[in-house]
C-alpha cells in the first residue's frame, strides 16, 4: 500500500537536500526558539520569518501546496488551543498597520500570533523533514549526543507507523465489508474497542518477530551504526547564513503592530 | 567436518502444552537445498526457530557441530542465517543500508568491511541502487529481496528462509528462485508451494501435526501423489 509520506520528498536533489542534517537540525532548533519567543505584538514580523523557511522550500523544490496540506493536517490541535484565547482574555486594545487600525481584543492578537507562529515552525520543520532522509536525520541526532534509546525508538516508530497505518486500513476494510447498517454508538464504540485490542495484540506479535530478526543478526542491546556524515563548508555557510537572518530579524526589526 | 544441520530427537509444546514438534530428528549435510513441506500448522516455522535457538525444547540440535546454548549463540548466528516469514518483520531499520549493515556490525566488522559486505549483499539479490531507500518505499518482491540481502551480508554457511514465496507474483518468485539456486550456501527453505520447492531443493522433509513423515530425495517424495494427498499437499505441476 502506498502512503502519503511526510519524507517523500527527502528522497530528491537539491543544495539544500544534500546538507548535513546535524546543521540543518540545529538550524530549526534556533529557528524554533527564536520565533517561539517573538513577544505578542509580533505578528507582522513572523511574515518576515517566514521568509527563511520558504526561501529552503523553493530552493529544495518542495510543492508548497504539500507543505500547506501538511500544515493543515496537523492544524486542529493548535486551532483549538488559539480560538480558545479570545474566549478568556477580551481586553480592547487598538491595532494599527501603517495607515490603517481597528479595535480588537488581546484574546484575538494571541489568537493570531499562536498560529502565525505555529505555520512558521511548522514551514521550518517540514523544511527539514522535506529535504533530510530520515535515516540520516537519526545518525546527525546521534552525532549530537541525543539518547541512543530514543534514536532506536524513533526509527522504530518511523518504520512501523506505516505497518501500522496498513494494519488499520486491512482491520477498518474487514469491518466495512461486512457492515450493513449502523448498529448504535454503544455497539459501535465496542467494535471500535475490540479492533483497537486486535491492532495491539497485533503489534506485540510484530514486535516479537522484530526482537527474533534482531537476535538472528547478532543484535546483544548496543546498538551500532556506521555514520556516513560529513560537515563541509557549505553546511557551515548554511548556518551562519540562518544565523545572520535570524539575528537581524531579532534585533534589527520591530514590530509594527 | 561437522554436518551444517544435526537434530536429534527434538521436541518441543507450545506454552498452552500443544506438542508443536514431536521427536524430530534430522541431518543436513553443507551445500544441501532442502525444502520442509508440509500443511498450514505442521510446526514448518517452529522447526526452522528452532534450529535458529529461538525455541528450547527436549533432544538436541548442533549446527555445524555446535550445540545451541547460550555460550555458542552468538557463534550460531553468525554462522545460520534465519530470515523470517514477513519481511516487515526482518527490515527494521530507516534504509536499506542501514538494516543491510546491521548483521555486519553486530558481528563486529570494521567501517570499510560493512560497507563492502553491505555492497555485495545488495548486488547479488539486484537491489544496488536502492541502498538509501527506506523500506516502506519497496515492493513485496524488493523487500524480499532485500530480506534476504540482510543475511547475505553476515555471510552465513547455513541460510534458513521461511516461506519465501509468500505474496509474490510469479515474475518475482522465479527471480526469488534464481536468486537462491545462484546461493552456494546450505538453504532450508519451509513453504506450502509444491512447485516452488520442486524448483529448488534437492531434498524433501515432509512434516505434518510437528513429525517427519518422508525424508528424502525431493522427485521422489513430491511426486508420490497419494503421499501428498494425505497431507493435505499436491504434486508439482512437472511431475504430474
Amino acid at each position: 500500500m502506498h502512503h502519503a509520506y511526510i519524507d517523500k520528498f527527502a528522497y530528491q536533489d537539491s543544495p539544500i537536500h544534500r546538507l548535513d542534517s546535524r546543521a540543518k537540525f540545529i538550524v530549526l532548533v534556533f529557528f524554533t526558539a527564536v520565533v517561539v519567543s517573538l513577544p505578542r505584538t509580533s505578528l507582522s514580523i513572523l511574515f518576515c520569518y517566514a521568509v527563511g523557511p520558504v526561501a529552503v522550500l523553493v530552493i529544495a523544490k518542495i510543492p508548497l501546496r504539500f507543505v500547506f496540506k501538511q500544515i493543515l493536517l496537523v492544524s486542529p490541535f493548535v486551532l483549538v488551543l488559539a480560538l480558545s484565547c479570545p474566549l478568556y482574555d477580551k481586553t480592547p486594545v487598538k491595532v494599527a498597520f501603517g495607515p490603517f487600525f481597528w479595535p480588537t481584543t488581546v484574546g484575538w492578537m494571541r489568537c493570531f500570533v499562536i498560529l502565525g507562529k505555529f505555520v512558521v515552525t511548522m514551514l521550518a520543520l517540514i523544511g527539514l523533514v522535506s529535504t533530510t532522509r530520515f535515516g540520516d536525520l537519526l545518525t546527525g541526532l546521534q552525532k549530537l549526543w541525543m539518547p541512543k534509546l530514543l534514536i532506536i525508538q524513533l526509527g522504530f516508530l518511523y518504520r512501523y507507523i506505516f505497518v501500522l497505518i496498513d494494519k488499520v486500513h486491512h482491520i477498518l476494510r474487514a469491518r466495512n465489508v461486512r457492515r450493513l447498517k449502523n448498529l448504535g454508538f454503544k455497539r459501535e464504540l465496542k467494535i471500535a474497542a475490540a479492533m483497537v485490542g486486535s491492532l495491539l495484540i497485533r503489534s506485540i506479535d510484530t514486535a516479537e518477530r522484530i526482537n527474533i530478526a534482531m537476535q538472528a543478526r547478532g543484535f546483544d542491546r548496543t546498538w551500532h551504526s556506521l555514520s556516513k556524515l560529513q560537515i563541509r563548508r557549505c553546511d557551515l555557510l548554511f548556518a551562519l547564513i540562518a544565523i545572520f537572518f535570524m539575528l537581524g530579524l531579532y534585533f534589527f526589526v520591530k514590530p509594527v503592530l | 567436518m561437522p554436518k551444517a544441520i544435526e537434530i536429534e530427537n527434538f521436541s518441543y509444546k507450545y506454552p498452552d502444552g500443544t506438542a508443536a514438534l514431536s521427536d524430530i530428528s534430522l541431518s543436513i549435510e553443507h551445500g544441501q537445498r532442502v525444502a520442509i513441506i508440509g500443511p498450514n500448522g505442521a510446526g514448518k516455522s517452529t522447526l526452522l526457530l528452532a534450529m535458529a535457538g529461538f525455541v528450547k525444547g527436549t533432544g538436541k540440535v548442533l549446527i555445524e557441530g555446535l550445540e545451541i546454548n547460550r555460550k555458542n549463540l552468538k557463534k550460531i548466528r553468525t554462522s545460520l542465517g534465519c530470515c523470517l516469514e514477513n519481511p516487515d518483520d526482518q527490515l527494521f531499520m530507516p534504509t536499506l543500508f542501514d538494516d543491510v549493515a546491521f548483521g555486519p556490525l553486530n558481528m563486529g566488522l570494521e567501517g570499510e568491511q560493512v560497507k563492502s559486505r553491505v555492497t555485495d549483499a545488495l548486488k547479488t539479490v539486484g537491489l544496488a541502487e536502492m541502498a538509501d531507500k527506506a523500506p516502506h518505499h519497496l515492493s513485496a518482491g524488493q523487500k524480499r529481496a532485500a530480506a534476504i540481502a540482510t543475511i547475505l551480508s553476515m555471510a552465513p554457511k547455513i541460510i534458513t528462509l521461511d516461506e519465501p514465496d509468500g505474496s509474490l507474483d510469479p515474475r518475482n518468485r522465479n527471480n526469488l528462485v534464481t536468486l537462491l539456486t545462484s546461493l552456494p550456501q546450505t538453504l532450508i527453505i519451509t513453504t506450502c508451494d509444491m512447485n516452488f520447492a520442486a524448483s529448488l531443493a534437492d531434498r524433501v522433509v515432509l512434516l505434518d501435526d510437528g513429525r517427519i513423515i518422508a525424508d528424502g530425495d525431493a522427485k521422489k517424495i513430491m511426486s508420490d501423489s497419494f503421499l501428498m494427498a494425505e497431507h493435505g499437499l499436491e504434486v508439482p505441476t512437472k511431475m504430474t
